[in-house]
């Protein structure tokens, strides 16, 4: 039986976590909800205008066509992540000098920010000074430079997704190999003597034993992908006309530049949202499989 | 109490007063500008002032100019304003509109400056008949062409164009002649350099543009799709470098440099930098026309500097307002650096007398606009807003230009209806 003083023991030992959570989680999320009530602007007094945020949001056209470009960015690169992460991770699993190293030079882009490896590949896309128009030339690929940013969007998107598979690509390969490792050499060696190939064993063993790290991982690619801003502000600012503008940069356009404070924290709170649906389904599906 | 012991705390309570005065009147006065704007020209102002006024300097920050209009909000959300702030002259309306800026109507009304002052400037600055704010510094956009090009193509150096069917032809020409060279420049990713170049075509077309509220109807007259149908052409005739579509305006001022370009729009800032790019390149400057042969336009952009609600020094800051009209700064300043005066009775000086050029762009003041609208921002400025996405639309797709007008006509409604 607890006395009243252990109760309060209790309390105490929680009490950091709980107050981190308070100021730094449940504050600021009320001050979103309620800042999405109002239209306001910072340099005029805010107005209530209760749900007509949300009323907005369902309207505005610009909003369907940046959620549908998120949810098509998200679709496209987390298969060839998790797919070329697994991959390579198979590739480099055994500690060998040369694997070893080939893992360091896919995991290092991940050390790098992503505001400054966006602004490489920016350069390294340019129509004028680009390495990448310059080689394809060269090889013969195409007989002019390409305008990559800010002509077509599809173009733009693809050269946005190869240099964040550039990026993030070592993070799941870690990840996997980690996993991989885990997996008891004893269960592999059995079912090489049953006269298993090698890629029966990846399917039958591997695979299933490191599938909560592959749905750890999707579900950080996934989420990360639906947040992606620093990328297209940097490499195509929604260009051309708003077609590559995903979720989180219409979010700043219109907190910061347009400043609509409360369409903006209405915004925000609607990709919560999706976000928490997305992350939730992949969980339900992914234990329906277990079960 | 002995002498010495008199004299030791006299002593103490002067340097006490000292080390209390001391921080007050070292304080600098704080100015905050928009970096990407004319930056020399502000740095030589500050200087100069700086050097005049020893004892109340002021200390100059730059604002990423995307990040200035955010900045100055939370500044005055905030409270911690700077004592002066230079802004993009069409942000002004909307800050005197929130009425976050200090009210100087009885200090400078009466000052005989302000009477010759860019009217673009002052117009922006004033709202319900009252003053905010003077010109900081002023650019106007007009067409400069290469002369070389125009002698290689068989065209007369000293007759630039005068419509824009004459544009048309001899951008031909000069893109005939091969190579790298192409007859015309149309910026196709940058919201800013289109109004400051491509609006004034509409004006000179007797079109309007923006909304100046949500009563006004925008995109008025023949002359909007007269012009974007040229520029259509223009493009799908090969007289636009291809990778002008990619221009966001980061390089926009060093294409007439390259002396690849035979004529383009752009501005006062550019006489500078071609000579400086291109030395030996022979280059003329005209008003930029429109459909009609005669009619011509050109928009008057440049800063204001106001200052915001919560300066503890305004009396300083109106100095420095008076300054910046005073005859000396005029000349010795803004002529020197062959810069555009903001006083149109300064125009006439030693030192534009001997640039021809800018005596040539200075014609320009006379015909320029500048929009005066309270959402400039989300209508026009905006690399994601309806203007620079109608252009894109018009110069790179085959849509009826008439849906593409009629589209942006009512995505800029619902913005100044807001």
């Amino acid at each position: 039986m607890h006395t009243g003083a252990s109760k309060y023991i209790g309390l105490l030992y929680v009490t950091p976590a709980l107050a981190f959570v308070l100021v730094f989680t449940a504050y600021p999320l009320g001050q979103m909800v309620w800042m999405s009530l109002h239209n306001w602007s910072l340099i005029a007094p805010k107005k209530y205008v209760g749900a007509g945020n949300f009323i907005k949001a369902w309207n505005d056209p610009q909003f369907w066509t940046s959620l549908e470009f998120t949810l098509k960015y998200t679709a496209l690169i987390t298969p060839i992540l998790m797919i070329s992460g697994y991959l390579i991770a198979l590739l480099t699993a055994e500690n060998r000098p040369l694997r070893q190293i080939t893992r360091s030079i896919v995991f290092a882009p991940v050390v790098i920010g992503l505001g400054a490896s966006s602004l490489l590949w920016y350069w390294l896309f340019s129509y004028d000074f680009g390495l990448i128009n310059r080689v394809l030339i060269d090889v013969g690929v195409i007989a002019k430079p390409i305008v990559w940013f800010g002509a077509d969007a599809d173009r733009s998107m693809w050269a946005v997704v190869v240099s964040i598979v550039w990026k993030v690509l070592g993070f799941g390969t870690i990840l996997f190999v980690a996993a991989i490792h885990a997996v008891p050499g004893e269960i592999g060696e059995a079912a090489m003597v049953d006269g298993a190939s090698y890629w029966q064993r990846v399917r039958l063993i591997t695979l299933p034993l490191t599938a909560k790290t592959i749905l750890l991982v999707t579900l950080v690619s996934v989420i990360g992908s639906l947040l992606a801003f620093d990328q297209f502000y940097i490499m195509t600012a929604g260009q051309p006309r708003n077609l590559t503008s995903t979720s989180v940069f219409l979010i700043y356009l219109n907190s910061f530049p347009y400043r609509k404070l409360g369409y903006g924290a209405a915004l925000s709170l609607i990709l919560a949202g999706v976000i928490l649906v997305c992350t939730v389904l992949q969980m339900l599906t992914s234990r329906r499989s277990h079960a | 109490m002995s002498l010495q012991i008199k004299i030791c705390c006299r002593s103490a309570l002067a340097g006490l007063i000292a080390l209390v005065a001391l921080p007050a009147i070292a304080e600098d006065l704080q100015m905050w500008e928009r970096s990407g704007g004319n930056a020399s020209m502000v740095d030589a102002l500050v200087a100069a002032w700086n050097a005049k006024n020893p004892d109340r300097t002021i200390k100059l920050t730059y604002i990423p100019h995307t990040e200035m209009v955010p900045k100055i909000a939370q500044a005055i959300a905030t409270g911690d304003v700077p004592d002066l702030m230079g802004m993009d002259l069409i942000y002004g309306p909307q800050f005197e509109a929130a009425g976050q800026l200090v009210d100087i109507t009885d200090k400078i009304k009466d000052w005989p400056e302000l009477k010759t002052a860019s009217p673009g400037h002052v117009a922006v600055s004033t709202y319900d008949g009252k003053l905010y704010g003077v010109p900081l510094y002023a650019d106007v956009s007009a067409l400069f062409y290469n002369k070389d090009l125009f002698r290689k193509a068989g065209l007369d150096p000293e007759k630039p164009p005068t419509s824009l069917a004459e544009i048309r032809g001899y951008a031909d020409k000069i893109t005939a002649l091969g190579g790298d060279v192409k007859g015309y420049f149309l910026p196709g990713n940058c919201a800013g350099c289109n109004i400051f170049t491509v609006g004034p075509l509409m004006w000179a077309s007797g079109a309007t543009i923006e909304p100046k509220d949500a009563n006004e109807e925008p995109l008025s007259g023949d002359g909007v799709k007269e012009v974007l149908q040229w520029a259509r052409d223009m493009i799908k005739a090969g007289n636009v470098h291809e990778d002008a579509r990619a221009e966001t305006g980061e390089t926009f001022h060093l294409r007439f440099g390259s002396g690849k370009i035979g004529m383009m729009g752009t501005g006062n800032f550019n006489i500078t930098l071609a000579k400086e790019q291109n030395p030996s390149m022979d280059f003329g400057i005209a008003l930029l026309p429109g459909v009609k042969g005669g009619e011509v336009s050109s928009f008057a952009g440049g800063d204001i500097v106001t200052i915001p609600n919560g300066s503890k020094r305004v009396d300083d800051a109106v100095d420095f307002m008076k300054f910046l009209l005073s005859d000396e700064t005029q000349v010795e300043v803004y002529a020197k650096m062959l810069n555009m005066t903001t006083r149109g009775d300064m125009a006439e000086n030693k030192y534009f007398q001997a640039e021809p050029k800018v005596q040539d762009v200075a014609k320009a003041i006379a015909v320029a606009k500048t929009p005066y609208t309270l959402k400039f921002f989300e209508l026009i400025n905006s690399p994601q807003g309806p203007w620079l996405q109608m252009l894109q639309r018009a110069y790179y797709e085959d849509t009826d230009l008439d849906t593409i007008i009629s589209d942006t006509k009512a995505q800029m409604k619902a913005i100044a209806a807001e």
